[in-house]
C-alpha cells in the first residue's frame, strides 16, 4: 500500500492513520491504517466482535455518544481530520450517509423519512424536497413500489423495502461517502440481490464502505477488501487479490472456511 | 368435565378465571354504584348534574359545584404538571449524565410513593402561607381586574393551593413514565437519525417523542386518574365550600372531598346517601370516559402534531 501512496494520493477519499479505539480499558481497534479510494466499493469482513462495525462507526463519529470510549489517531476525509475540534459533526454526517444492519425507518411517512435529512439541514423549498425525495427513491430502486403510497407510514413496508427506504434516506443529503453496516443481514435473498446491485451502481456517485458477514456478498460488490480479526486489520488489498490470493494465512483461512 | 389434553389448556383456563375475576370486580363496582344511586337518579334526573345547590336538610341535591371543583383542580394540575414532567423525563433520559440519572430516578420514585396525606399536610404548611402572604397580595394589587385571577378572600386555601399540591403528586408519575417511554425507543432508530446529521433536539422531537407518545400518554392518563380522584390532600387545601369557584384563588369543593367529608353521616337520610353515591358514580364514569375516549383524542393531538408532514403531505 505504502509504495503507491504517492501516485494515487488525489484519488484517496478516506485515510485512516494509526487509529486506536478504546472502550473503557479495552483496546477495541488496534492501530488501524488504511485508505479508501474515491468512487470505489470497499468491503470490510471479519468474524463477529472483530471491531468492524466499531471501525465503520469511527468514520462518521457515531461513537461520540457512547460513554466511556476513547479514540486516538486520525481519520482524514478529503484530507481533513474529522476528529479536529473545529469539525461540525452535523455537517460531517450530511456528507456521510449511513445504512444500518436492521432497517430503521423513523415513525413517519415514507416521504418524510427521505425528507428528514433535508429538513434538519434547513432546506425548506418544497419543490426541491419533493424532487429530491423522488430522485433518491428512484436511486434506491423503491420509487415504483411506493409512488402511490408516499404518505403512508414507513412501517407499512416490507423489511427489504424498509432497507431501501433507509438507503434513500441516507443519500438524500447528497453525501459523498456511504457507510453500510451489514445492510443485508436480515433480508431475504431477493431483497439482498437488489441491494447488492444498488451498491455496485452507487460507486458512480459515492465512496462506499460496506461491512459484511457474508464473504460471497462482499466479494460480489468489492473493489477493495479488508479483513479484521480481534481489532486488528490483518490484510487490505484490491478485491481480486484479496479473495483469490490472500497474502496472510489467517485471511485465507477465514475466506476458505466460508466459501 | 373438561378434557384437558394439554397442560397449556389447563393454564389457559386458570388464567382466564383470573381475567374474568377482574371483569367481575369491575362489574360489581358499577352495579353497586348504580343500585344505590338509583333513588337519587330517579328523583333528580339529569338536572342533578347542573344544579348548584347542595342542601341536605331541604333535600335539594345538585353536583355542579363538585364537578366544577374537580375539573378545575384536575385541569390546573395537568396544565402545571404535564410540561414540567415532560421536561424532567426528557432531561433525565436524554441529557442527564449517567452518574446522576440513577440518583434523580430514585428521588422521583420516592416522591411518587409519598402518601397523599403527607403532601396535604406539607401543602397546608408551605403552599397555603406562601399563597396567602406573597402570591395573593401580589395578584390583588396588579391583576384584580382579571375576573379569573381575582382574590376574594385572602386566606391561601382554595382551588390553586389544591392544584399545586396535586401537581406535585402527579408530576413524578408522568415524569418517570415519560423517562421510561423514551428509554424504550430503539437505539438503532435514534442512531439512524444521528447518522443523518440530526442534533439531539432533532432526534428527541422527530424520533423519540413520536415513538414514545403512547407511553407518555399512558402516564398522563394515570396522572389524570390520580388527580381526579385525589382526596385527602384536596380536602386539606381546597377550602371545602360547595360553591362554583369564580377565580383561581377562590375556595371550592371536589367530588372526592365531599364524599370523604360527609359520606359517613350521609346515611342519616336515604336520599342524601343515594345522592352521594351518585357523585361517586359520576367520578367513576369520568375516569372510564377519560380512559376510553381520551386515548383517541390525544392520539390525534400529539400524534397529529408530530407526524404531520411538513411538506404538504398527509
Amino acid at each position: 500500500m505504502a509504495d503507491n501512496n504517492g501516485t494515487i494520493k488525489n484519488d484517496i477519499k478516506i485515510e485512516v492513520k494509526n487509529l486506536n479505539f478504546y472502550y473503557g480499558n479495552y483496546n477495541l481497534l488496534k492501530n488501524i491504517n488504511l485508505f479508501f479510494k474515491k468512487n470505489s466499493v470497499c468491503t470490510i469482513i471479519g468474524p463477529s466482535g472483530c471491531g468492524k462495525s466499531t471501525f465503520l462507526r469511527t468514520l462518521n463519529r457515531m461513537n461520540d455518544y457512547t460513554e466511556d470510549t476513547k479514540l486516538t489517531g486520525e481519520v482524514l476525509i478529503d484530507g481533513k481530520n474529522i476528529y479536529n475540534r473545529s469539525v461540525d459533526v452535523v455537517e460531517l454526517r450530511r456528507n456521510i450517509g449511513m445504512v444500518f444492519q436492521t432497517p430503521n425507518p423513523f415513525p413517519k411517512s415514507i416521504f418524510d423519512n427521505v425528507a428528514f435529512g433535508l429538513k434538519i439541514h434547513g432546506i425548506k423549498n418544497k419543490e426541491f424536497i419533493a424532487e429530491r425525495v423522488e430522485k433518491c427513491l428512484k436511486y434506491a430502486a423503491l420509487f415504483d413500489e411506493v409512488k402511490d403510497t408516499l404518505y403512508k407510514p414507513a412501517f407499512s413496508l416490507s423489511g427489504g423495502q424498509q432497507q431501501r427506504l433507509c438507503i434513500a434516506r441516507a443519500i438524500a443529503t447528497n453525501p459523498s461517502v456511504l457507510l453500510m453496516d451489514e445492510p443485508t443481514a436480515y433480508l431475504d435473498p431477493m431483497s439482498t440481490g437488489i441491494i447488492l446491485d444498488l451498491i455496485t451502481s452507487f460507486k458512480k456517485y459515492y465512496t462506499v464502505v460496506v461491512v459484511s458477514h457474508n464473504i460471497q456478498q462482499a466479494a460480489r460488490v468489492a473493489d477493495y477488501s479488508g479483513f479484521f480479526l480481534s481489532g486488528e486489520l490483518i490484510e487490505f488489498d484490491n478485491a481480486g487479490d484479496f479473495f483469490t490470493r490472500p497474502k496472510d494465512k489467517r485471511t485465507e483461512n477465514y475466506i476458505t472456511s466460508r466459501f | 368435565m373438561f378434557n384437558l389434553k394439554y397442560k397449556d389448556d389447563f393454564y389457559k383456563l386458570i388464567l382466564s378465571v383470573f381475567i374474568f375475576g377482574i371483569i367481575l370486580i369491575f362489574l360489581t363496582v358499577v352495579a353497586v354504584m348504580l343500585y344505590y344511586s338509583y333513588p337519587a337518579i330517579i328523583r333528580y334526573g339529569l338536572p342533578f348534574l347542573w344544579t348548584k345547590e347542595w342542601n341536605p336538610p331541604k333535600e335539594i341535591f345538585g353536583a355542579a359545584t363538585f364537578i366544577a371543583g374537580t375539573f378545575m383542580v384536575t385541569f390546573l394540575a395537568l396544565i402545571f404538571a404535564v410540561p414540567l414532567s415532560l421536561g424532567i423525563g426528557i432531561f433525565l433520559e436524554e441529557y442527564c449524565p449517567a452518574f446522576l440519572r440513577g440518583f434523580f430516578t430514585i428521588i422521583i420514585e420516592i416522591l411518587a410513593g409519598i402518601p397523599s396525606v403527607v403532601f396535604g399536610v406539607w401543602g397546608v404548611l408551605t403552599i397555603v402561607p406562601w399563597l396567602r402572604d406573597s402570591i395573593e397580595p401580589f395578584f390583588e394589587k396588579h391583576f384584580s381586574y382579571i375576573p379569573f385571577l381575582k382574590v376574594e378572600e385572602n386566606i391561601g386555601y382554595g382551588i390553586l393551593a389544591a392544584s399545586f399540591v396535586v401537581t406535585f403528586m402527579i408530576l413524578p408519575i408522568i415524569a418517570s413514565i415519560t423517562k421510561d417511554s423514551l428509554a424504550s425507543v430503539p437505539k438503532i432508530i435514534k442512531d439512524g437519525a444521528f447518522a443523518t446529521g440530526a442534533t439531539k433536539l432533532d432526534v428527541i422531537r422527530d424520533v423519540s417523542l413520536p415513538h414514545a407518545y403512547k407511553g407518555i400518554y399512558g402516564g398522563i392518563v394515570l396522572g389524570f386518574g390520580r388527580a381526579v380522584g385525589e382526596t385527602i390532600a384536596v380536602v386539606l387545601l381546597i377550602g371545602n365550600q360547595a360553591v362554583i369557584p369564580k377565580s383561581l384563588f377562590g375556595v371550592g369543593y371536589t367530588i372526592s372531598a365531599v364524599l370523604a367529608n360527609t359520606f359517613t353521616f350521609a346515611v342519616i337520610s336515604h336520599i342524601y346517601a343515594s345522592s352521594e353515591v351518585e357523585l361517586a358514580l359520576i367520578l367513576l364514569l369520568v375516569s372510564l370516559i377519560i380512559n376510553l375516549l381520551g386515548r383517541n383524542v390525544l392520539k390525534r393531538v400529539i400524534g397529529g402534531k408530530f407526524s404531520r408532514s411538513q411538506f404538504g403531505g398527509g
